[in-house]
């Protein structure tokens, strides 16, 4: 998988880079208009993470350019300002998903992850984990090919989860990603407390060979 | 008492006026009687010549001993009553034609006849009636005073309101005036110096005011986003450094409760920058919004939440409560005012919406006091010491609302419940 990163902040780009090589992608980088323009009308991508505000140029006409020239890469635009207006326009010129900075990287790579899978028809929808396997397009989840019954947070919590086995998942990456900002804090650890238990409880019924492990004080590791 | 401008000088003016005709009225009917007299008093100084004169030719008239139609009577004196000097006096005497007495001009004097002997001479005549000179004076006066209020009065009333009209037309622009929103001042033309001064001098006090508001606004705008990026960083780095398996777990608990104290600071500098898009009119498309369908899909975003503090939520639409106003806008608005319901609720509480004919109004059962209307909807006001809360739902929430004509919103307190009204004038 070949990422390309266009982003002026060095710090920024360094940390996407890192995370993106833990997470054995091919990761390529752009600091500015014009260095990514060359990349991306020379070389092709299974995702191009975009920031709008670029020098010498933003990153809206280079997501234009990509597509005038007939590409079809998975663009995912990052973006400071979240706006409403910002979000639309990208979509129309063809993004694939816009996330606001700042992302947790989790975040970032399972939009990574679901962007390219639904580009990609050849991917394969299912990802797979001992006996457990998800189905992104049914949005279903097997234990030894049996379905189990899992509501609309405990499927996406999964999702999350199957995405990055045997990784640390933060609480507020989780919370953030699976309920929005609707939340508080506060209550939202709770919630996802509960969450998370009758989640164990439908994979334990199941027979299933993973379990969800607790960190403590931090998050949740699927094993 | 307050008084209208136009009237204000009458009030000084009734008393003013009435003072100098009273001083003038005074000085003119002493100078008119001192005028009458003196005309009298010449009459009479000529009658007495020709009286004297004749009494040369005619010694028959020194037996005019009394007054008869003549109007004089001659006495004869002794020599050491004798005086040549004339003596005026005023005297009252009974007049058959008016019935009653009235008053005469007598002039007296001395003088000596032919025959050597000296007399009195007194000559009268019927002279001015001082009482009802002065009586018809005041009443002049009275009627001239009147007619003079009077006209000050209308002409007050006519010129000043058309005078005042630019003035009353700035009075009305300054009170639909309302700070950092859309102004249509209506334009003031007037051929007063004053109020031209006035009205330029406003104008440039709003100006001044609304640019040093609208830096601030940026100012919070542009800090808000400048601070994304570093946060940005920030959290990547700590996300990087916990996915290092070898971190014992004291550090990762340190770098999670880190990455949480960034995330509220994420999260208040979201909410300012919320704030002052609102505020800077960003959310510009309008669309008839039904409130009654958008607090239905509010309520199903927070539906698990509800369900898991096991509150009891009643939805009650009586009416339809429509507002012209951003989508986006309107979601934050019930999705603010449903969020607090959740949070300043106890265990197994109610929240209750109740949407009648133009009003939304929410209603939870509460854990705590009333808050203070006074501060609730100010920004960083914090009830408690609540270090979850950024202080800034209820401000967001004011201001979306103050961003529409016609809604309003008030907080009460009944029965341990918060209430939220929301109302909506159409305009």
């Amino acid at each position: 998988m070949k990422v390309l990163i266009i982003e002026d902040e060095p710090a920024l780009r360094s940390t996407m880079q890192d995370f993106l090589l833990n997470e054995h992608f091919v990761v390529e980088l752009a600091e500015d208009y014009y260095s990514g323009l060359t990349k991306i009308t020379n070389y092709a991508y299974d995702c191009i993470l975009l920031d709008i505000m670029l020098p010498n140029g933003s990153g809206m006409d280079l997501l234009k350019e990509l597509r005038a020239i007939g590409k079809d890469d998975s663009v995912i635009i990052l973006s400071a300002k979240d706006s409403v207006e910002d979000k639309v326009m990208g979509l129309e010129l063809g993004a694939d998903d816009y996330l606001a900075k700042p992302f947790h990287l989790a975040e970032l790579l399972a939009r990574i992850k679901s962007t390219i899978r639904r580009k990609n028809v050849q991917f394969d929808p299912m990802i797979r984990y001992k006996n457990v396997s998800l189905n992104t397009e049914d949005r279903v989840v097997y234990v030894s090919d049996v379905p189990i019954n899992l509501n609309r947070k405990e499927f996406e919590l999964m999702r999350y989860f199957m995405n990055r086995p045997e990784k640390l998942m933060q609480k507020t990456t989780l919370a953030e990603a699976v309920w929005g900002d609707h939340i508080d804090q506060a209550d939202r650890l709770d919630f996802i407390y509960s969450q998370i238990k009758n989640l164990k409880k439908k994979l334990k019924d199941a027979d299933a060979l993973v379990d969800i492990q607790a960190v403590y004080g931090v998050g949740y590791k699927l094993i | 008492m307050q008084i209208s401008l136009k009237n204000y000088t009458l009030r000084y003016l009734i008393p003013g006026i009435l003072l100098v005709m009273a001083i003038w009225a005074s000085l003119f009917y002493a100078y008119i009687l001192d005028e009458v007299y003196d005309n009298v008093d010449d009459g009479l100084k000529n009658q007495k010549i020709e009286i004297i004169r004749e009494a040369y030719g005619n010694p028959e008239l020194l037996e005019t001993k009394a007054f008869g139609v003549n109007q004089f009577r001659i006495v004869q004196v002794d020599e050491k009553d004798y005086s040549p000097v004339n003596v005026f006096r005023n005297e009252f005497i009974y007049m058959p034609y008016d019935e009653e007495d009235e008053p005469y001009r007598i002039l007296k004097t001395g003088f000596y006849a032919k025959d050597g002997k000296t007399y009195s001479l007194e000559i009268r005549t019927s002279t001015v009636e001082e009482d009802d000179l002065m009586l018809d004076l005041a009443t002049a006066l009275l009627v001239l005073y009147i007619v003079i209020v009077l006209s000050i009065f209308l002409i007050n009333q006519f010129v000043l309101t058309k005078a005042y009209r630019p003035f009353r037309k700035i009075l009305q622009n300054l009170q639909a005036y309302r700070f950092g929103g859309v102004n249509n001042l209506a334009k003031v033309e007037s051929n007063v110096i004053e109020f031209n001064q006035l009205n330029t001098e406003i104008n440039q006090m709003i100006q001044r005011n609304e640019d040093v508001f609208a830096e601030q606004k940026r100012f919070i705008e542009n800090a808000s986003h400048e601070l994304q990026t570093p946060l940005a960083i920030t959290i990547n780095r700590l996300d990087l450094l916990m996915e290092d398996e070898d971190l014992p777990e004291k550090h990762l608990v340190q770098l999670a409760e880190t990455k949480d104290a960034i995330h509220r600071m994420v999260n208040l500098n979201k909410s300012l920058l919320m704030l002052s898009r609102i505020e800077n009119r960003q959310f510009q498309d309008v669309e008839q919004i039904s409130f009654n369908d958008s607090t239905r899909e509010v309520i199903n975003d927070y539906e698990d939440l509800i369900a898991f503090k096991q509150l009891d939520l009643r939805l009650e639409c009586k009416a339809d409560f429509y507002v012209s106003m951003n989508p986006n806008l309107a979601q934050v608005l019930i999705s603010n005012l449903l969020r607090n319901a959740i949070k300043y609720n106890h265990a197994e509480g109610v929240i209750a919406i109740e949407i009648t004919q133009g009003e939304w109004k929410i209603r939870n059962s509460s854990t705590g006091l009333p808050l203070n209307e006074k501060f609730i909807f100010q920004r960083f006001h914090k009830q408690s010491q609540d270090a979850l809360s950024n202080g800034l739902g209820l401000a967001i929430v004011k201001s979306i609302v103050d961003s529409y004509p016609g809604l309003s919103i008030v907080y009460s307190f009944e029965n341990n419940f918060h209430v939220f009204s929301l109302n909506f004038k159409n305009s």
